[in-house]
């Protein structure tokens, strides 16, 4: 019960922080919202027993990913007055859309498909079951290709990334580590050797 | 009992709500961009909810790799969004329209 | 487990070794001498071809627990995809160079697209197939934004990057139903489990197949969802939509022959209508537009679009030789739209792009010999006998007809006609119109050559096709 409380609560807020996200003027206000989904997620990923993916998610997703989004709403100014046009004007037929599809998709969902929902809940784990280690432990196993491919990927990203917004703007003053290092005290200090003054 | 088709269907209208807002934002580029998370968020629920139903990580692990590609993903397509913005000084998708045919 | 049980993945493992010595090599090459990277790259295409063909394992095999598939399917794709690569780095080099945007990034990142295409072709599982997928394709996006300074590249590169996400996505939510209906990720279990348990062969399980049919079609490039493809054809630079319109169609075809025939075989009745619609709607759209089309780009992008119904018809059709007969289209086209392409590449220079099809106007009078390779790749494309499109083509229809389709048949015969067209008019400005533009080509003597290759290998294909089908059938079998 205590269980059931817990979900429809975390459920109800990621649900009004998704159309948060959907419905905001602002584009800030709408990564916020998404952080806010993304944390309600993984509240619910803990509630299904499945940590180390609730704790990837913030980790990743609201720690670097949603950050990465920030940057970018803050670097480019955005006129939000002209782009937020159609929103007005498309919301209405955009929540018909939504709302005839979650109908189909509950129906699919509770009237046709077969899977046995014999207690209703999840099978419990067992004991002394860790979810990370399961994970890890056919992460590097099975799943060792893929991982692999997903190393790739992130050195595809950062290759990509780089190359497409890099630039050398002139005028532009920076630190040239190589010189500084490589400076010596004699570079900087000359000592010179003078008379001493008369006293007068 | 909470169960596999709660969880599908939190996925299901966060999927649904996902497709409503690339269609109502289709003029504002860094809020379709979050749609798209959103969408991977309502995929990453499925695999949770069917992991945990079938007793198999795999469904897990391929959450996994959802966020590591996103991350990716993510990067270049702000990448690309910000060489856009440098070239037009706008990221309206309604201006977007210079290739016609 | 011992190294050696790696070994047939060993094509993917060696490019990747050679993305990273080329991308490490590039950093100390001065920007005069980029050249070098090019040859690099070069290099990299040879030896991956080479260690394709010695490191193919007797029998098909399966390694990393069933998620990489070797067989002699993918080792003629990985071939063939090399190969177009390295043909399509070739043809951009010198065009590159003219332009002075002869960067490393270019070559590092159409490696990495290749990796990915590989990746798709050998993919035993959905999961890898999506891993792969996502290589190929964010290596594209960054490929057509690859231009900067060019705002029409900036916006198609965001077009297809948004699209392609939303595909993904589809794709990944379809994913995810057909994992929790059958229980697995791997198409050998997949395929298993529908035919050991047929109640499963219902409404949920046909809903993921829907999505995932969507991310197939947006990948291909078919009609409704198409929107990306002349947009990208356009607006990338030409060598980069030189790259686009070739290697990744055999990885479209891998994916398709991978998801929809290997794993979900037992739906083949419920994804043959899907299929048959997106085909048909391909065939009929992409050959009317691209008749109206002035920009020659544009114009081989909606033949693209053309060009993928006839491929989706013949895995349509649903058999051995079915897919044979798309393998062997697959093949012939990748090699005539590199042709077309490295044509366009050939006739542009600095500050001068020969996109307009009146550009090539009295190619003719320019240079009859590569007016007539030109005229080679129209006709291939067109399907005139005795190019090797029209036994593509033929294939094909025979395919259509032996599986019950006469209508099917009859409409894929007038598209072929009304395509015919566009060709053909091409063909018409280069013999019977004047030029405009007076300049010499300023390609090296390599590409052309290459390029002359190219047209005759069209032409000798379809002369003498009867052992390319044999290899298709013998290794689809």
């Amino acid at each position: 019960m205590f269980q059931a409380i817990l979900f429809y609560t975390f459920a109800a807020v990621l649900i009004g922080a998704a159309m948060g996200v959907i419905f905001s003027r602002n584009p800030v206000h709408a990564v916020m919202f998404l952080v806010l989904a993304f944390f309600q997620s993984s509240l619910l990923w803990l509630l299904a027993e499945a940590e180390f993916l609730a704790i990837v998610l913030i980790l990743v997703y609201v720690g670097a990913v949603m950050v990465l989004f920030l940057f970018v709403v803050m670097m480019i100014d955005i006129n939000v007055e002209r782009v937020q046009g159609g929103l007005v004007r498309y919301a209405p037929l955009g929540l018909v859309i939504a709302g005839l599809m979650v109908v189909e998709l509950v129906q699919l969902i509770w009237a046709r498909s077969r899977f046995e929902v014999a207690t209703g809940g999840f099978a419990a784990t067992p004991e002394g079951y860790s979810n990370t280690e399961a994970l890890g432990a056919i992460l590097y196993t099975e799943h060792v290709y893929a991982f692999e491919i997903a190393a790739v990927i992130l050195l595809l990203a950062i290759v990509a990334a780089i190359s497409l917004t890099m630039r050398k703007r002139e005028g532009l003053k920076v630190q040239n580590i190589t010189s500084q290092v490589a400076a010596r005290a004699k570079d900087r200090v000359r000592v010179v050797k003078m008379e001493a003054e008369k006293r007068q | 009992m909470i169960g596999l088709y709660h969880y599908l269907t939190i996925s299901a209208i966060l999927f649904a709500l996902a497709v409503a807002g690339i269609f109502i934002n289709r003029r504002n580029l860094i809020v379709l961009l979050m749609c798209i998370e959103l969408v991977l968020l309502a995929v990453n629920f499925n695999f949770v909810a069917f992991s945990r139903y079938l007793g198999d990580e795999t469904g897990q692990a391929f959450v996994f790799f959802i966020l590591t590609v996103a991350a990716a993903e993510a990067a270049i397509g702000l990448a690309i969004l910000v060489v856009l913005f440098r070239n037009r000084r706008s990221i309206n998708v309604q201006e977007l329209d210079s290739m016609k045919g | 487990m011992t190294i050696s049980d790696f070994l047939p993945a060993a094509p993917e493992i060696s490019l990747l070794c050679s993305i990273c010595a080329v991308l490490l090599i590039d950093l100390f090459i001065s920007d005069e001498k980029r050249v070098v990277t090019f040859w690099l790259a070069l290099v990299a295409l040879l030896l991956n071809i080479w260690v394709v063909v010695v490191s193919a394992p007797p029998d098909p095999t399966t390694i990393f627990d069933g998620s990489y598939i070797y067989d002699p399917l993918s080792q003629v794709l990985k071939v063939a995809a090399t190969a177009v690569v390295a043909l399509g780095f070739f043809y951009a080099r010198d065009y590159l160079r003219q332009v002075g945007m002869l960067k490393g990034e270019f070559f590092v990142l159409g490696l990495f697209g290749l990796l990915g295409i590989m990746i798709m072709i050998s993919a035993g599982s959905l999961l890898t197939m999506y891993l792969g997928l996502e290589t190929l394709s964010l290596a594209l996006y960054a490929l057509v934004a690859f231009d900067r300074e060019s705002p029409q590249a900036a916006e198609s590169a965001m077009k297809y990057f948004v699209l392609g996400a939303i595909a993904s996505g589809a794709l990944l939510y379809g994913i995810s139903w057909i994992y929790g209906v059958t229980g697995s990720l791997k198409f050998a279990e997949i395929s298993q489990s529908i035919a050991v348990r047929p109640e499963l062969n219902d409404v949920p399980l046909w809903f993921g197949m829907a999505f995932l049919v969507v991310g197939i079609a947006f990948k291909f490039g078919a009609v409704p969802f198409h929107m990306w493809l002349p947009d990208v054809y356009q607006g990338a630079r030409s060598p980069v939509t030189l790259y686009i319109a070739s290697a990744p169609k055999l990885a479209a075809l891998a994916l398709i022959l991978r998801v929809l025939v290997d794993g979900l075989e037992g739906l083949h009745g419920v994804w043959q209508g899907m299929v048959m619609v997106i085909a048909v709607l391909s065939l009929v759209i992409g050959n009317v537009v691209a008749i109206a089309q002035s920009n020659i780009k544009r114009m081989l992008g909606y033949s693209a679009i053309a060009h993928v119904g006839f491929i989706l018809l013949a895995v349509f059709a649903g058999s051995e030789a079915g897919y044979a007969a798309s393998l062997f289209y697959t093949l012939t086209y990748v090699i005539m739209a590199a042709g077309a392409f490295g044509m366009v590449l050939l006739l542009s220079r600095q500050g001068f792009e020969a996109e307009a099809i009146a550009d090539f106007k009295g190619l003719n009078a320019r240079s009859p010999w590569f007016a007539l390779m030109m005229l080679f790749f129209m006709f291939g494309m067109a399907g005139v006998p005795p190019w090797v499109g029209f036994f593509a083509k033929l294939n094909v229809i025979n395919v259509v007809l032996d599986a019950g389709f006469p209508g099917l048949a009859i409409l894929m015969v007038l598209a072929s006609v009304v395509g015919a067209y566009y060709y053909l008019r091409v063909v018409w400005y280069m013999y019977f119109e004047r030029a405009e533009d007076k300049s010499v080509f300023q390609a090296g003597r390599d590409t052309r050559a290459l390029l002359s290759l190219n047209g005759l290998a069209v032409l000798a294909l379809g002369i003498a096709p009867g052992w390319l089908l044999a290899l298709c059938l013998a290794v689809i079998g």
